[in-house]
């Protein structure tokens, strides 16, 4: 059991990387990995909100829709959940902590349509997890998103110094430089 | 005619995957091969339409105070009627597409477009511009599949998407040992995105020497 | 599928859009803490749409 759920937390956070592995997220993470400190503030509100969003999606599925039989509202509920709490969040944050706000409220109204946060409530569902192990994937999946986010942006730091040909400045060279990285990171698929 | 240069506009000079970096999502997991790009493709110009359409023909109803989240509803809506019809008629495509016909909810260029466009234009010109925009997603993703399938497989294949037994077209063209596997890896996904987005800035400034240099003769 | 069913949707469906919306609008009633009115500036903007950060909602 234990090492059944250190095996998926390995994989949602380096192996199956929802960014390098699974394509998703990839509108923040091109957006907002200019600045260190950007991609810093976007990977704690990830975590924060798909943490939250998993929870609240995981018992809502199964306390309300699955006794009402209304599986097939999954969809419409689970994104309504995310973006309730995505308000909530940013109201909670304005009220209690303005230096915290400063440094996270930009980046707040970009997670709802982050595909990360909608993807991690789906495939809690469709792989039946159990609680331990719905528990360890929607900790593991931000963690990956928001350790590649940073390391990127690291990279794309030193890439504005760098002499690219011009039809590759920005977003192409970019990308290409994540594809890098996933190359790097599927070299991790020793370790299981 | 001012319609038609939107359309158009749509496809190549501002194509939403490669010219504004929309729905890279998508773009990038599903090209793996032509029939997914195709099915997805499709997807997304049905929802697109629809949520133009219904976006824009109750523009001056809903208050402006809550029209993010009525868009939300809206689309969520739309996707969630999309992904039924393709369980139920194309199962084959609703395996190999997996959880990103869900997604396609969160997929930037469909609530930008109901942002950016249907919330302030008439319900004709944002069906013709949401099938343009759709248009643009759709020949990207092609564009995409064919170059990872053709490299990595070494030809391309095309099914019924309703009736998975009946092959449409299966060629092979490249010999086995030429054949790139790379491309069909993320590396391969994230390369081939970067070399065309790069080929269209190419071609976007060449093209704009070309309109300052015309202007200038004509001065 | 029988009736109390679709009814039952519709009433969680409503229940949900309510809570969205009326979370929606509290948190645009409430102030933006000090030094933190114009955040939008410091974002130096992707291109995504979506975003209430995006330029094309603050016309």
């Amino acid at each position: 059991m234990f090492a059944e759920l250190a095996t998926l937390l390995i994989t949602s956070v380096l192996l199956n990387n929802a960014v390098l592995n699974q394509f998703l997220g990839l509108c923040p993470f091109m957006g907002v990995s200019r600045k260190k400190s950007s991609a810093l503030g976007m990977g704690i509100a990830v975590c924060f909100v798909i943490i939250a969003a998993g929870l609240v999606t995981y018992a809502l599925y199964y306390f309300v829709l699955v006794p009402l039989h209304l599986e097939y509202m999954e969809l419409v509920s689970f994104i309504l959940v995310v973006a309730s709490l995505v308000q909530l969040t940013e109201m909670f944050i304005k009220k209690t902590s303005p230096s915290l706000y400063k440094s996270l409220g930009v980046y707040l109204p970009l997670i709802t349509t982050n595909c990360v946060v909608l993807n991690v409530c789906l495939i809690n569902i469709s792989n039946n997890y159990d609680i331990a192990h719905m528990l360890v994937y929607t900790i593991g999946t931000p963690l990956g998103f928001a350790l590649v986010l940073y390391i990127f942006s690291t990279i794309r730091e030193r890439l504005d110094a760098a002499n690219v040909p011009t039809s590759f400045i920005g977003n192409p060279v970019a990308l290409i430089v994540a594809g890098l990285m996933a190359m790097a990171f599927s070299g991790l698929a020793g370790i299981i | 005619m001012n319609r038609m240069e939107n359309f158009k506009n749509g496809l190549i000079k501002d194509n939403p995957v490669f010219g504004l970096y929309l729905g890279l999502c998508s773009t990038l997991a599903i090209t793996t091969s032509l029939n997914n790009a195709i099915g997805m493709g499709t997807a997304v110009i049905v929802v697109l339409i629809l949520s133009n359409v219904i976006i824009s023909a109750i523009r001056k109803i809903v208050p402006d105070d809550i029209r993010i989240p009525v868009y939300i509803v809206i689309i969520a809506t739309l996707v969630s009627i999309i992904q039924m019809v393709i369980e139920a008629f194309a199962p084959a495509l609703n395996t190999s597409l997996g959880v990103f016909i869900p997604l396609i909810v969160v997929n930037c260029i469909i609530l930008g477009r109901a942002e950016a466009f249907a919330s302030k234009n008439g319900v004709l010109d944002s069906a013709l511009d949401g099938l343009g925009m759709g248009l643009g997603y759709l020949l990207a993703v092609l564009a995409m599949s064919f170059i990872r399938e053709l490299l990595s497989s070494g030809g391309l294949v095309l099914t019924n998407p309703f009736n998975t037994e009946q092959v449409w077209m299966n060629l092979s063209l490249i010999p086995e040992e030429f054949r790139i596997s790379l491309f069909s890896s993320p590396l391969g996904a994230f390369m081939t995105f970067a070399f065309l987005a790069a080929a269209l800035t190419a071609y976007k400034s060449h093209a704009a020497k070309k309109a300052a240099a015309k202007t200038k003769e004509a001065k | 599928m029988d009736i109390g069913n679709i009814l039952m949707a519709v009433l969680v469906f409503g229940v949900m859009v309510c809570v969205y919306i009326f979370l929606y609008l509290m948190n645009k009633k409430t102030p933006k803490p000090e030094g933190c009115e114009d955040l939008r500036a410091d974002c130096s903007g992707c291109k995504d749409f979506a975003c209430a950060n995006h330029p094309s909602h603050h016309e």
